[in-house]
């Protein structure tokens, strides 16, 4: 019955291990004075992504742009999954449905709708001068800020339904004891609630955190042609700067950090709670 | 949502003990804020694309239609439909078979470094889509350069590699509709006199049907909607919707490009509602 494996294995094989041993190949290579690759066996490009201020900077930008949304994606999820994780039954497919259609509409689509909100005559800047808060048009396209708002809308959906699934599973009876015991709901979400829900929180932020980091489409449609975060980056360095061996070593540490992350909040949590809980993405399908 | 109804919706049991009345408003809120979040673009794009004005401005100036007509005379937008439909129909068509198949071994049978075949079939799903696009975008051009025909761009190599995106969604769904089956049922099945075939087409494909229509639905919408892996993949005349989309953005947003956006939002959402009726997608979830 094995057999049954081999084509959907061969195809993983072919598409995306080869790929990426091809690539990681490719990041050693040269760019000659032609603007051609020249087959080299250096670290010269991973050098240059760590030393030259150019590439560092956006790996920077990159890692600080993650960090931020992660931080706040989770403050803002927090509230809304407890309320899916507690929300009666007969309402439960109706708003798990509605958390999930926004994921699978697409970024793009997402960020569009972020450039009429945010637009020098979009909708933000209309209401603020409709209500005399401002004179002039606020330059919010364009922006750090932009991006960071752009980020947060598109991963919300994720980190509310990992940490939902956890909220789920802690019996209401343990906050109500806590409750008849005289806690206060401050305590009760602070040394009962927040402490069961670790192992979703920690999930959501390593999920989120590396959908931050891969970011394409807001990050250019939000930020501009001056903003650059590593995937567009990425792309760049294959499409406008036709560097192959570049765009392969900024893409391998791209790839490196998507996964050590990965790993380090896997392994994190496994430690602290003996078992690896179920992830974000597998939470998408139950095991 | 209204303060009322998120009250109404939240299980009383939970919030009203303990809950003084600013706490559950200010939780309330919250919650709305977060949808708000989620939603508002979503929303702003459908209401812009109905705007008679060409650009985007605030009030709207009447409503029309016809930046519908406009976005399906634009060959870049129409076009570009046709290509994603017809490569998402072509992913799911080769995807799910491939998944399905995967799955069942992974469900009933014992073979050496099953957990390493585990990690491998789900890969696709936890690597970033710029970088595998990266990498699929070189080996394509090598390919290229090897056998002497073009290969990026074409609707083959598209295909190959958004059947490659979508193998972890349909093992995934499918692995999880078979844990749920009860051997039993086909061991019955099998001891009434019916050979593994019969088995499998009656007994073990009818009750694996949510997993195979909610993976189906998954892989469809994963390909037409992806752009990361996407992007270095699309050549002259062969432009997903996604990919235009972005190359116009690029330039300006409109209401032409509203109503392309809207049209992919109704689909998607047209495909969840059909698939929520064969089968819940809460209950997948």
């Amino acid at each position: 019955m094995a057999i049954l494996l081999v084509p959907a294995c061969i195809l993983i094989l072919g598409l995306l291990v080869g790929p990426l041993c091809l690539m990681f190949r490719i990041s050693l290579n040269e760019l000659g004075p032609t603007q051609l690759m020249v087959e080299a066996l250096s670290a010269d490009n991973y050098v240059r992504a760590a030393t030259d201020p150019y590439y560092q900077q956006i790996v920077l930008t990159t890692l600080g742009v993650a960090l931020l949304c992660t931080a706040i994606t989770l403050v803002i999820a927090f509230p809304a999954a407890y309320w899916l994780g507690r929300v009666e039954n007969r309402w439960k497919s109706v708003v798990l449905i509605a958390t999930l259609f926004p994921l699978l509409v697409g970024n793009v689509v997402r960020s569009a709708g972020w450039m009429a909100l945010l637009d020098r005559d979009g909708l933000i800047n209309w209401g603020l001068a409709r209500l005399g808060l401002i004179a002039h048009p606020l330059q919010l396209m364009y922006t750090p800020k932009a991006v960071v708002f752009g980020i947060i809308a598109v991963v919300l959906p994720y980190m509310i339904i990992t940490v939902s699934s956890v909220i789920e599973s802690i019996p209401l009876q343990l906050e109500e004891a806590a409750a008849n015991l005289g806690a206060s709901p401050i305590v009760v979400f602070r040394r009962v609630v927040l402490p069961l829900a670790l192992p979703g929180v920690a999930a959501g932020c390593t999920l989120v955190f590396v959908l931050c980091m891969n970011t394409y489409a807001t990050a250019v449609l939000l930020g501009g042609p001056r903003f650059k975060m590593m995937a567009p980056a990425v792309y760049d360095q294959f499409i406008r700067s036709n560097n192959w061996p570049m765009g392969a070593a900024l893409a391998f540490i791209l790839l490196l950090f998507t996964m050590a992350f990965t790993v380090l909040g896997s392994l994190g949590f496994a430690r602290r709670y003996g078992k690896v809980p179920r992830g974000p993405s597998e939470r998408l399908a139950p095991a | 949502m209204s303060e009322e109804a998120l009250r109404g919706l939240v299980s009383s049991r939970s919030m009203s003990r303990g809950f003084p009345r600013l706490g559950r408003f200010i939780f309330a809120e919250c919650v709305a804020g977060a949808y708000l979040l989620v939603f508002a673009p979503v929303a702003m794009i459908v209401l812009i694309s109905f705007f008679a004005q060409e650009i985007v401005s605030f009030p709207a100036n009447g409503l029309t239609l016809h930046w519908y007509a406009n976005a399906w005379a634009r060959p870049e937008f129409s076009r570009g439909l046709l290509t994603s439909v017809q490569v998402a129909m072509a992913t799911t068509a080769i995807g799910v078979p491939l998944g399905v198949a995967a799955a069942i071994p992974l469900v009933r049978s014992r073979f050496p470094a099953k957990a390493g075949i585990n990690v491998l079939l789900l890969a696709p799903l936890a690597l970033p889509g710029v970088v595998t696009g990266a990498g699929i975008y070189m080996m394509y051009v090598a390919a290229e350069n090897v056998l002497d025909t073009d290969i990026k761009g074409t609707m083959v190599g598209l295909v190959a590699a958004h059947t490659m995106l979508t193998i972890p969604w349909t093992v995934r769904l499918v692995v999880a509709s078979l844990q749920g089956l009860d051997e039993a049922i086909e061991e019955a099945a099998a001891n009434l006199g019916a050979g593994p075939f019969t088995v499998f087409r009656r007994i073990t494909l009818p009750m694996m049907r949510p997993g195979i229509v909610a993976a189906a639905m998954f892989s469809f919408i994963q390909s037409f909607e992806n752009l990361d892996l996407t992007l270095l993949l699309v050549g002259p005349g062969r432009i997903t919707l996604p990919v235009a989309m972005l190359n116009y953005l690029e330039f300006r947003m409109d209401p032409t490009l509203a109503a392309v956006a809207t049209a992919q939002i109704v689909l998607v959402g047209a495909l969840m509602l059909v698939t929520d009726r064969f089968v819940k997608l809460s209950r997948i979830v």
